[in-house]
Protein backbone atom coordinates (compact mmCIF):
# COMPACT_ATOMS: atom_id res chain seq x y z
CA UNK A 1 0.00 0.00 0.00
CA UNK A 2 2.79 2.85 1.06
CA UNK A 3 4.32 1.52 -2.14
CA UNK A 4 1.69 2.19 -4.21
CA UNK A 5 1.11 5.85 -2.14
CA UNK A 6 4.70 6.83 -2.76
CA UNK A 7 4.21 6.32 -6.73
CA UNK A 8 0.78 8.08 -6.85
CA UNK A 9 2.92 11.17 -5.34
CA UNK A 10 5.69 10.96 -7.54
CA UNK A 11 2.83 11.44 -10.42
CA UNK A 12 2.84 7.93 -11.99
CA UNK A 13 -0.21 8.39 -13.80
CA UNK A 14 -1.17 4.53 -14.59
CA UNK A 15 -0.94 4.18 -10.79
CA UNK A 16 -3.24 6.83 -10.25
CA UNK A 17 -5.85 5.81 -12.53
CA UNK A 18 -6.06 1.66 -10.78
CA UNK A 19 -5.65 2.92 -7.94
CA UNK A 20 -9.46 5.29 -8.85
CA UNK A 21 -10.49 1.58 -10.19
CA UNK A 22 -9.59 0.15 -6.77
CA UNK A 23 -11.56 3.15 -5.02
CA UNK A 24 -14.70 1.86 -7.00
CA UNK A 25 -14.54 -1.31 -5.69
CA UNK A 26 -15.27 -3.13 -2.10
CA UNK A 27 -13.41 -5.68 -0.54
CA UNK A 28 -10.21 -5.75 2.28
CA UNK A 29 -7.61 -4.05 -0.41
CA UNK A 30 -9.95 -1.19 -1.66
CA UNK A 31 -10.79 0.28 2.20
CA UNK A 32 -7.51 -0.42 3.21
CA UNK A 33 -6.85 2.30 0.69
CA UNK A 34 -9.53 4.69 1.31
CA UNK A 35 -8.85 4.46 4.92
CA UNK A 36 -5.17 5.56 3.83
CA UNK A 37 -6.36 8.34 2.37
CA UNK A 38 -8.28 9.86 4.83
CA UNK A 39 -5.04 10.31 6.56
CA UNK A 40 -2.91 12.05 3.72
CA UNK A 41 -5.42 14.44 2.41
CA UNK A 42 -8.03 17.10 3.34
CA UNK A 43 -5.95 20.07 2.40
CA UNK A 44 -6.59 21.13 -0.69
CA UNK A 45 -10.46 22.89 -1.44
CA UNK A 46 -12.83 20.83 -3.86
CA UNK A 47 -15.11 22.62 -6.14
CA UNK A 48 -18.40 21.18 -7.11
CA UNK A 49 -20.58 21.62 -10.03
CA UNK A 50 -23.58 20.40 -9.90
CA UNK A 51 -27.15 21.61 -12.34
CA UNK A 52 -29.90 19.77 -14.36
CA UNK A 53 -28.59 17.60 -17.61
CA UNK A 54 -27.12 19.70 -20.98
CA UNK A 55 -26.82 22.84 -18.80
CA UNK A 56 -22.83 22.97 -19.88
CA UNK A 57 -21.12 21.93 -16.05
CA UNK A 58 -18.48 20.05 -18.99
CA UNK A 59 -18.51 22.63 -20.95
CA UNK A 60 -17.77 25.14 -18.28
CA UNK A 61 -15.17 22.60 -16.25
CA UNK A 62 -13.35 22.52 -19.80
CA UNK A 63 -12.99 26.14 -20.55
CA UNK A 64 -12.17 26.76 -16.39
CA UNK A 65 -9.23 23.84 -16.52
CA UNK A 66 -7.88 26.39 -19.85
CA UNK A 67 -7.90 29.29 -17.70
CA UNK A 68 -6.65 27.38 -14.34
CA UNK A 69 -3.79 25.75 -16.53
CA UNK A 70 -3.16 29.33 -17.54
CA UNK A 71 -2.60 30.49 -13.95
CA UNK A 72 -0.48 27.57 -13.73
CA UNK A 73 -2.35 25.27 -12.03
CA UNK A 74 -2.31 21.43 -11.79
CA UNK A 75 -6.28 20.41 -11.85
CA UNK A 76 -8.27 17.45 -11.34
CA UNK A 77 -11.38 16.31 -12.45
CA UNK A 78 -13.82 13.89 -11.17
CA UNK A 79 -16.76 13.81 -13.82
CA UNK A 80 -19.89 11.57 -12.79
CA UNK A 81 -22.48 10.36 -14.74
CA UNK A 82 -25.48 7.89 -14.62
CA UNK A 83 -25.71 4.38 -14.59
CA UNK A 84 -28.26 2.57 -16.26
CA UNK A 85 -30.70 1.20 -14.28
CA UNK A 86 -31.36 -1.32 -17.23
CA UNK A 87 -28.03 -2.73 -17.83
CA UNK A 88 -25.69 -1.38 -15.25
CA UNK A 89 -23.76 0.03 -18.14
CA UNK A 90 -23.11 3.82 -18.33
CA UNK A 91 -22.20 6.29 -21.06
CA UNK A 92 -19.57 8.55 -19.60
CA UNK A 93 -19.54 11.32 -21.91
CA UNK A 94 -18.63 14.40 -19.86
CA UNK A 95 -14.86 14.25 -20.96
CA UNK A 96 -15.94 14.28 -24.86
CA UNK A 97 -16.20 18.25 -23.86
CA UNK A 98 -12.82 18.20 -22.58
CA UNK A 99 -10.58 16.41 -24.90
CA UNK A 100 -8.63 19.49 -25.57
CA UNK A 101 -7.23 19.16 -22.19
CA UNK A 102 -6.43 14.95 -22.58
CA UNK A 103 -2.44 15.19 -23.32
CA UNK A 104 -2.17 17.73 -21.01
CA UNK A 105 0.41 16.40 -18.08
CA UNK A 106 -0.74 19.02 -15.62
CA UNK A 107 -4.79 17.70 -16.09
CA UNK A 108 -6.27 14.67 -14.83
CA UNK A 109 -9.54 13.91 -15.57
CA UNK A 110 -11.82 10.88 -14.21
CA UNK A 111 -15.41 9.59 -15.20
CA UNK A 112 -17.57 8.00 -12.58
CA UNK A 113 -20.64 5.99 -13.39
CA UNK A 114 -22.86 6.71 -10.44
CA UNK A 115 -23.42 2.69 -9.63
CA UNK A 116 -27.23 3.96 -8.95
CA UNK A 117 -26.42 5.70 -6.08
CA UNK A 118 -28.84 8.79 -5.35
CA UNK A 119 -28.06 12.68 -4.55
CA UNK A 120 -26.10 12.99 -7.61
CA UNK A 121 -22.57 11.47 -6.94
CA UNK A 122 -21.45 8.19 -6.63
CA UNK A 123 -19.41 6.46 -3.84
CA UNK A 124 -16.23 6.43 -5.41
CA UNK A 125 -16.18 10.19 -6.08
CA UNK A 126 -14.80 11.03 -2.69
CA UNK A 127 -11.90 8.87 -2.85
CA UNK A 128 -11.02 10.19 -6.29
CA UNK A 129 -11.16 13.11 -5.36
CA UNK A 130 -8.79 12.39 -2.38
CA UNK A 131 -6.46 10.34 -4.89
CA UNK A 132 -6.17 13.50 -6.90
CA UNK A 133 -4.83 15.31 -4.40
CA UNK A 134 -2.32 12.92 -3.03
CA UNK A 135 -0.98 13.42 -6.49
CA UNK A 136 -0.55 16.96 -6.16
CA UNK A 137 -3.53 18.39 -8.33
CA UNK A 138 -5.21 21.22 -6.64
CA UNK A 139 -7.93 22.55 -6.89
CA UNK A 140 -9.84 19.56 -7.46
CA UNK A 141 -12.75 19.89 -9.97
CA UNK A 142 -16.21 17.79 -9.19
CA UNK A 143 -18.59 17.63 -11.83
CA UNK A 144 -21.89 15.58 -10.63
CA UNK A 145 -24.87 13.83 -12.82
CA UNK A 146 -27.46 16.19 -14.67
CA UNK A 147 -29.66 16.89 -11.58
CA UNK A 148 -32.90 17.92 -10.81
CA UNK A 149 -34.10 19.29 -8.02
CA UNK A 150 -33.24 17.36 -4.34
CA UNK A 151 -29.75 15.52 -5.54
CA UNK A 152 -27.75 17.96 -3.38
CA UNK A 153 -25.13 15.60 -1.73
CA UNK A 154 -22.43 17.59 -4.09
CA UNK A 155 -23.21 20.02 -0.87
CA UNK A 156 -21.38 17.69 1.76
CA UNK A 157 -18.60 17.19 -0.02
CA UNK A 158 -17.12 20.05 -1.81
CA UNK A 159 -16.07 23.34 -0.61
CA UNK A 160 -17.27 24.93 -2.74
CA UNK A 161 -20.53 24.74 -4.63
CA UNK A 162 -21.66 25.90 -7.87
CA UNK A 163 -24.97 25.61 -9.18
CA UNK A 164 -25.60 25.84 -13.11
CA UNK A 165 -28.92 26.96 -14.49
CA UNK A 166 -29.31 27.87 -18.15
CA UNK A 167 -32.53 29.42 -20.22
CA UNK A 168 -35.22 27.01 -20.14
CA UNK A 169 -34.87 26.41 -16.53
CA UNK A 170 -38.42 27.24 -15.62
CA UNK A 171 -40.14 30.20 -14.22
CA UNK A 172 -40.52 32.02 -10.85
CA UNK A 173 -42.46 28.92 -9.46
CA UNK A 174 -39.24 26.45 -10.38
CA UNK A 175 -36.80 28.80 -9.35
CA UNK A 176 -39.08 28.77 -5.66
CA UNK A 177 -38.65 25.28 -5.18
CA UNK A 178 -36.62 23.97 -2.51
CA UNK A 179 -33.51 22.18 -3.13
CA UNK A 180 -30.74 22.98 -5.75
CA UNK A 181 -31.15 26.34 -5.20
CA UNK A 182 -30.88 26.63 -1.90
CA UNK A 183 -26.72 24.62 -1.91
CA UNK A 184 -24.60 27.46 -4.09
CA UNK A 185 -22.04 29.66 -3.00
CA UNK A 186 -21.87 31.24 -6.59
CA UNK A 187 -25.24 30.31 -9.04
CA UNK A 188 -24.14 30.70 -12.41
CA UNK A 189 -26.65 31.64 -15.43
CA UNK A 190 -25.25 29.95 -18.29
CA UNK A 191 -26.22 30.29 -21.80
CA UNK A 192 -26.38 34.44 -21.97
CA UNK A 193 -26.66 34.36 -25.05
CA UNK A 194 -29.91 33.08 -25.71
CA UNK A 195 -32.92 35.14 -25.26
CA UNK A 196 -34.46 33.92 -22.06
CA UNK A 197 -31.52 34.47 -19.98
CA UNK A 198 -32.03 38.02 -19.18
CA UNK A 199 -35.41 36.84 -18.09
CA UNK A 200 -33.75 33.98 -15.51
CA UNK A 201 -30.75 35.89 -14.70
CA UNK A 202 -33.05 38.69 -12.46
CA UNK A 203 -35.49 36.37 -11.34
CA UNK A 204 -32.95 34.44 -9.83
CA UNK A 205 -31.19 37.82 -8.51
CA UNK A 206 -34.87 38.42 -6.97
CA UNK A 207 -35.71 34.66 -6.07
CA UNK A 208 -32.08 35.16 -3.76
CA UNK A 209 -32.98 38.65 -2.54
CA UNK A 210 -36.18 37.22 -1.10
CA UNK A 211 -35.07 33.86 0.67
CA UNK A 212 -32.11 35.38 1.92
CA UNK A 213 -34.05 38.76 3.44
CA UNK A 214 -36.26 35.58 5.34
CA UNK A 215 -33.56 34.44 7.34
CA UNK A 216 -31.32 37.21 8.07
CA UNK A 217 -32.08 40.22 5.62
CA UNK A 218 -28.74 42.36 6.79
CA UNK A 219 -26.38 42.77 3.97
CA UNK A 220 -27.86 41.12 1.62
CA UNK A 221 -29.17 43.39 -1.00
CA UNK A 222 -25.37 44.69 -0.92
CA UNK A 223 -23.67 41.51 -1.35
CA UNK A 224 -26.26 40.78 -4.27
CA UNK A 225 -25.65 43.58 -5.97
CA UNK A 226 -21.99 42.44 -6.07
CA UNK A 227 -19.89 44.85 -3.92
CA UNK A 228 -16.50 43.63 -3.84
CA UNK A 229 -18.03 41.18 -0.87
CA UNK A 230 -16.86 37.16 -0.75
CA UNK A 231 -15.43 37.82 2.95
CA UNK A 232 -13.87 34.93 4.46
CA UNK A 233 -16.69 34.57 6.66
CA UNK A 234 -19.13 33.69 4.25
CA UNK A 235 -18.49 29.85 4.92
CA UNK A 236 -18.25 29.64 8.43
CA UNK A 237 -21.55 28.44 9.11
CA UNK A 238 -22.23 25.22 7.43
CA UNK A 239 -19.27 24.17 5.20
CA UNK A 240 -20.11 23.62 1.27
CA UNK A 241 -22.96 26.33 1.68
CA UNK A 242 -23.04 29.50 2.17
CA UNK A 243 -24.58 30.52 5.28
CA UNK A 244 -28.38 31.20 5.67
CA UNK A 245 -28.68 35.21 5.49
CA UNK A 246 -25.75 35.30 2.51
CA UNK A 247 -26.93 35.30 -0.74
CA UNK A 248 -24.55 33.67 -2.96
CA UNK A 249 -22.93 35.21 -5.86
CA UNK A 250 -24.93 34.97 -8.89
CA UNK A 251 -22.74 35.27 -12.01
CA UNK A 252 -23.76 35.14 -15.89
CA UNK A 253 -21.72 33.51 -18.26
CA UNK A 254 -21.15 31.97 -22.08
CA UNK A 255 -19.72 28.77 -20.74
CA UNK A 256 -18.80 27.42 -24.33
CA UNK A 257 -17.34 31.41 -25.58
CA UNK A 258 -15.88 31.83 -22.01
CA UNK A 259 -17.54 35.32 -21.89
CA UNK A 260 -17.09 36.39 -18.49
CA UNK A 261 -16.14 32.91 -17.00
CA UNK A 262 -12.83 35.45 -16.00
CA UNK A 263 -15.39 37.25 -13.46
CA UNK A 264 -16.56 33.61 -12.11
CA UNK A 265 -13.21 32.16 -11.33
CA UNK A 266 -12.31 35.39 -9.86
CA UNK A 267 -15.15 34.44 -7.53
CA UNK A 268 -14.36 30.67 -7.21
CA UNK A 269 -10.43 31.84 -6.48
CA UNK A 270 -12.09 34.08 -4.24
CA UNK A 271 -14.14 31.37 -1.61
CA UNK A 272 -11.03 29.04 -2.98
CA UNK A 273 -8.64 31.55 -0.90
CA UNK A 274 -10.92 31.15 2.34
CA UNK A 275 -11.74 27.43 2.29
CA UNK A 276 -7.40 26.95 2.61
CA UNK A 277 -7.76 29.00 6.15
CA UNK A 278 -6.90 25.92 8.83
CA UNK A 279 -10.11 26.45 10.55
CA UNK A 280 -11.93 25.99 7.32
CA UNK A 281 -10.25 22.65 6.53
CA UNK A 282 -10.65 21.07 9.92
CA UNK A 283 -14.55 21.53 9.26
CA UNK A 284 -14.72 20.44 5.66
CA UNK A 285 -12.07 17.48 7.10
CA UNK A 286 -15.08 16.69 9.77
CA UNK A 287 -18.30 17.01 7.31
CA UNK A 288 -16.45 14.92 4.71
CA UNK A 289 -15.77 12.22 7.64
CA UNK A 290 -19.66 12.51 8.41
CA UNK A 291 -20.91 12.59 5.43
CA UNK A 292 -18.98 9.09 4.50
CA UNK A 293 -20.29 7.13 7.85
CA UNK A 294 -23.84 8.27 7.08
CA UNK A 295 -23.68 7.03 3.75
CA UNK A 296 -21.70 3.52 5.00
CA UNK A 297 -24.33 3.03 7.66
CA UNK A 298 -27.43 3.49 5.46
CA UNK A 299 -25.55 1.25 3.33
CA UNK A 300 -25.61 -1.37 5.95
CA UNK A 301 -28.69 -0.97 6.89
CA UNK A 302 -30.07 -1.12 3.16
CA UNK A 303 -28.70 -4.35 2.81
CA UNK A 304 -29.82 -5.75 6.35
CA UNK A 305 -33.24 -4.57 5.40
CA UNK A 306 -33.13 -6.42 1.61
CA UNK A 307 -31.91 -9.38 3.37
CA UNK A 308 -34.87 -9.80 5.81
CA UNK A 309 -37.33 -9.16 3.53
CA UNK A 310 -36.17 -12.11 1.56
CA UNK A 311 -36.18 -14.26 4.72
CA UNK A 312 -38.38 -17.26 5.37
CA UNK A 313 -40.15 -15.59 8.42
CA UNK A 314 -40.30 -12.32 6.82
CA UNK A 315 -43.34 -14.22 5.11
CA UNK A 316 -46.00 -14.08 7.92
CA UNK A 317 -45.00 -10.41 8.47
CA UNK A 318 -46.15 -9.58 5.00
CA UNK A 319 -49.24 -12.24 4.73
CA UNK A 320 -50.16 -10.33 8.34
CA UNK A 321 -50.04 -6.92 6.22
CA UNK A 322 -51.95 -8.17 3.73
CA UNK A 323 -54.63 -9.60 5.60
CA UNK A 324 -55.05 -6.44 8.03
CA UNK A 325 -53.66 -8.12 10.80
CA UNK A 326 -50.67 -6.22 11.43
CA UNK A 327 -50.52 -2.27 10.97
CA UNK A 328 -47.63 -1.36 8.95
CA UNK A 329 -46.02 0.63 11.79
CA UNK A 330 -46.09 -3.04 13.65
CA UNK A 331 -44.21 -4.49 10.50
CA UNK A 332 -41.76 -2.01 10.49
CA UNK A 333 -40.86 -1.88 13.71
CA UNK A 334 -40.18 -5.67 13.58
CA UNK A 335 -38.31 -5.56 10.71
CA UNK A 336 -36.01 -2.75 11.89
CA UNK A 337 -35.50 -4.11 15.25
CA UNK A 338 -33.98 -7.82 13.81
CA UNK A 339 -32.48 -5.74 10.98
CA UNK A 340 -30.52 -3.55 13.59
CA UNK A 341 -29.61 -6.41 15.22
CA UNK A 342 -28.47 -8.01 12.52
CA UNK A 343 -26.25 -5.59 11.37
CA UNK A 344 -24.43 -5.57 14.30
CA UNK A 345 -23.80 -9.41 14.41
CA UNK A 346 -23.40 -10.14 11.09
CA UNK A 347 -19.53 -10.50 10.49
CA UNK A 348 -18.77 -8.27 7.70
CA UNK A 349 -19.37 -10.13 4.06
CA UNK A 350 -19.94 -7.01 2.30
CA UNK A 351 -18.04 -3.45 1.83
CA UNK A 352 -20.67 -1.81 3.77
CA UNK A 353 -19.88 -3.49 7.53
CA UNK A 354 -16.09 -3.51 7.10
CA UNK A 355 -17.19 0.22 6.31
CA UNK A 356 -18.97 1.29 9.30
CA UNK A 357 -16.33 -0.63 11.98
CA UNK A 358 -13.51 1.23 10.56
CA UNK A 359 -15.31 4.47 10.90
CA UNK A 360 -17.59 4.45 13.40
CA UNK B 1 -21.76 -2.06 -3.85
CA UNK B 2 -20.78 -5.40 -5.54
CA UNK B 3 -16.79 -6.42 -5.30
CA UNK B 4 -16.85 -6.13 -9.01
CA UNK B 5 -17.97 -3.44 -11.03
CA UNK B 6 -18.76 -3.58 -15.06
CA UNK B 7 -15.55 -3.35 -17.71
CA UNK B 8 -14.72 -0.34 -19.06
CA UNK B 9 -14.57 0.42 -22.85
CA UNK B 10 -12.93 3.60 -24.37
CA UNK B 11 -14.63 4.29 -27.74
CA UNK B 12 -13.29 6.74 -30.13
CA UNK B 13 -12.82 7.80 -33.96
CA UNK B 14 -9.20 9.09 -34.56
CA UNK B 15 -7.85 11.22 -37.51
CA UNK B 16 -9.58 13.36 -40.07
CA UNK B 17 -12.65 11.23 -39.64
CA UNK B 18 -15.82 12.84 -38.81
CA UNK B 19 -18.48 9.49 -39.69
CA UNK B 20 -20.00 8.92 -36.24
CA UNK B 21 -23.02 7.29 -36.73
CA UNK B 22 -21.05 3.57 -36.36
CA UNK B 23 -19.28 4.47 -33.39
CA UNK B 24 -22.17 6.32 -31.39
CA UNK B 25 -24.34 3.28 -32.36
CA UNK B 26 -21.54 0.83 -30.72
CA UNK B 27 -21.63 3.34 -27.89
CA UNK B 28 -24.99 2.48 -27.38
CA UNK B 29 -24.80 -1.09 -27.66
CA UNK B 30 -22.67 -1.57 -25.22
CA UNK B 31 -24.03 0.68 -22.39
CA UNK B 32 -27.19 -1.75 -22.81
CA UNK B 33 -25.47 -4.89 -22.41
CA UNK B 34 -24.07 -3.65 -19.33
CA UNK B 35 -20.55 -1.88 -20.12
CA UNK B 36 -19.70 1.73 -18.84
CA UNK B 37 -18.66 3.44 -22.27
CA UNK B 38 -16.33 6.64 -21.93
CA UNK B 39 -16.69 8.55 -25.72
CA UNK B 40 -14.31 10.64 -26.93
CA UNK B 41 -15.85 12.12 -29.83
CA UNK B 42 -14.49 12.70 -33.30
CA UNK B 43 -10.84 13.62 -34.89
CA UNK B 44 -8.85 12.58 -31.73
CA UNK B 45 -5.06 12.24 -32.33
CA UNK B 46 -3.55 8.66 -30.96
CA UNK B 47 -1.68 10.37 -27.66
CA UNK B 48 -5.58 11.61 -26.93
CA UNK B 49 -6.69 8.24 -27.35
CA UNK B 50 -3.90 6.71 -25.30
CA UNK B 51 -3.34 9.22 -22.51
CA UNK B 52 -7.75 8.87 -21.98
CA UNK B 53 -7.62 5.03 -21.89
CA UNK B 54 -4.47 4.98 -19.21
CA UNK B 55 -6.39 7.99 -17.25
CA UNK B 56 -9.67 6.46 -17.15
CA UNK B 57 -8.10 2.39 -16.65
CA UNK B 58 -10.29 1.10 -19.33
CA UNK B 59 -10.02 -2.84 -20.15
CA UNK B 60 -10.88 -1.67 -24.08
CA UNK B 61 -10.46 0.79 -26.68
CA UNK B 62 -12.79 0.34 -29.81
CA UNK B 63 -11.44 2.84 -32.76
CA UNK B 64 -13.60 3.45 -35.53
CA UNK B 65 -12.22 4.38 -38.49
CA UNK B 66 -14.17 5.09 -42.11
CA UNK B 67 -10.77 7.66 -43.49
CA UNK B 68 -8.68 4.91 -45.16
CA UNK B 69 -6.13 5.69 -42.38
CA UNK B 70 -6.47 2.36 -40.37
CA UNK B 71 -3.19 1.21 -40.40
CA UNK B 72 -1.21 4.23 -40.17
CA UNK B 73 -3.25 5.53 -36.56
CA UNK B 74 -3.84 1.98 -35.31
CA UNK B 75 -0.02 1.29 -35.21
CA UNK B 76 0.41 4.42 -33.98
CA UNK B 77 -2.25 3.48 -31.22
CA UNK B 78 -0.83 0.48 -30.48
CA UNK B 79 2.81 1.60 -30.27
CA UNK B 80 1.91 4.76 -27.84
CA UNK B 81 0.01 1.33 -25.60
CA UNK B 82 2.81 -0.70 -25.73
CA UNK B 83 4.98 2.68 -24.73
CA UNK B 84 2.98 2.35 -21.46
CA UNK B 85 3.28 -0.95 -21.12
CA UNK B 86 -0.01 -1.12 -21.14
CA UNK B 87 -0.36 -4.00 -23.79
CA UNK B 88 -3.07 -5.35 -21.61
CA UNK B 89 -5.66 -3.27 -22.67
CA UNK B 90 -7.87 -5.18 -25.82
CA UNK B 91 -7.74 -2.54 -28.93
CA UNK B 92 -10.56 -3.75 -31.40
CA UNK B 93 -11.23 -1.91 -34.50
CA UNK B 94 -14.42 -1.19 -36.70
CA UNK B 95 -14.97 0.06 -40.32
CA UNK B 96 -14.21 0.33 -43.64
CA UNK B 97 -11.07 -2.29 -43.58
CA UNK B 98 -10.15 -4.18 -46.73
CA UNK B 99 -9.51 -7.66 -46.17
CA UNK B 100 -5.94 -7.12 -47.25
CA UNK B 101 -5.09 -5.10 -43.71
CA UNK B 102 -6.53 -7.87 -41.59
CA UNK B 103 -3.00 -9.48 -41.39
CA UNK B 104 -1.38 -5.98 -40.30
CA UNK B 105 -3.74 -5.43 -37.91
CA UNK B 106 -3.02 -8.66 -36.63
CA UNK B 107 0.00 -8.25 -36.25
CA UNK B 108 -0.55 -5.10 -34.12
CA UNK B 109 -2.19 -7.16 -31.83
CA UNK B 110 -5.81 -5.91 -33.43
CA UNK B 111 -7.83 -9.57 -33.34
CA UNK B 112 -10.86 -7.93 -33.69
CA UNK B 113 -12.07 -5.84 -36.67
CA UNK B 114 -15.67 -5.64 -37.27
CA UNK B 115 -16.52 -4.72 -40.80
CA UNK B 116 -19.31 -3.30 -42.89
CA UNK B 117 -22.39 -5.85 -42.05
CA UNK B 118 -21.07 -7.08 -38.36
CA UNK B 119 -23.61 -8.13 -36.17
CA UNK B 120 -24.14 -6.53 -33.26
CA UNK B 121 -24.52 -9.85 -31.56
CA UNK B 122 -21.01 -11.25 -33.05
CA UNK B 123 -19.62 -8.05 -31.60
CA UNK B 124 -21.15 -8.41 -28.16
CA UNK B 125 -19.78 -11.79 -27.91
CA UNK B 126 -16.52 -10.98 -29.50
CA UNK B 127 -15.67 -8.42 -26.80
CA UNK B 128 -17.04 -10.61 -23.94
CA UNK B 129 -15.00 -13.40 -24.69
CA UNK B 130 -11.77 -11.11 -25.18
CA UNK B 131 -12.49 -9.17 -21.68
CA UNK B 132 -13.58 -12.15 -19.56
CA UNK B 133 -12.51 -14.94 -21.21
CA UNK B 134 -15.89 -16.54 -22.33
CA UNK B 135 -16.68 -16.76 -18.98
CA UNK B 136 -19.05 -14.65 -17.99
CA UNK B 137 -22.66 -14.78 -20.29
CA UNK B 138 -24.63 -11.19 -18.67
CA UNK B 139 -22.78 -9.42 -21.07
CA UNK B 140 -20.38 -6.86 -19.59
CA UNK B 141 -21.56 -6.77 -15.98
CA UNK B 142 -19.51 -9.45 -13.91
CA UNK B 143 -21.79 -9.04 -10.88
Amino acid sequence: MDALIDKIRRGDRRSLARAMSLADKAGQEAQALKDRLRRSTGNVPWWGFTGPPGVGKSTLIDTLLGMLRQRGCRVGVVAVDPTSPVSDGALLGDRVRMMRHAVDEEVFIRSLATHRREGGLSDATLHCARLLELAGYDPVLIETVGVGQNEVDVAGVTDICVVIVGAGYGDDIQLTKAGLLEIADILVVNKCDLPDANRLLNEVREQLVLSSSATSGQAVYSDLTKSPGGTPDRKQASPGCTPKGMAPEVVGIEAKSGKDVDHLLEKLLELDRAARQPQQRQRHKQTRVLSEIRHSAMLVCEQALEDRLVAPATKELIAGLERGELSLDQVVRELSVISCQLSVEREPPRSGGRRLRTDG
Amino acid sequence: MNASRPKRILIGKVGLDGHDRGAKFIVRALRNAGYEVIYTGIRRTPEQIVRAAIDEDVDAIGLSLLSGAHKELLSRVAELLKGEGAENIVLFAGGTIPDQDLAYLRSLGINRVFRPGAALSGILSALEEALTGGRSTGGGATT
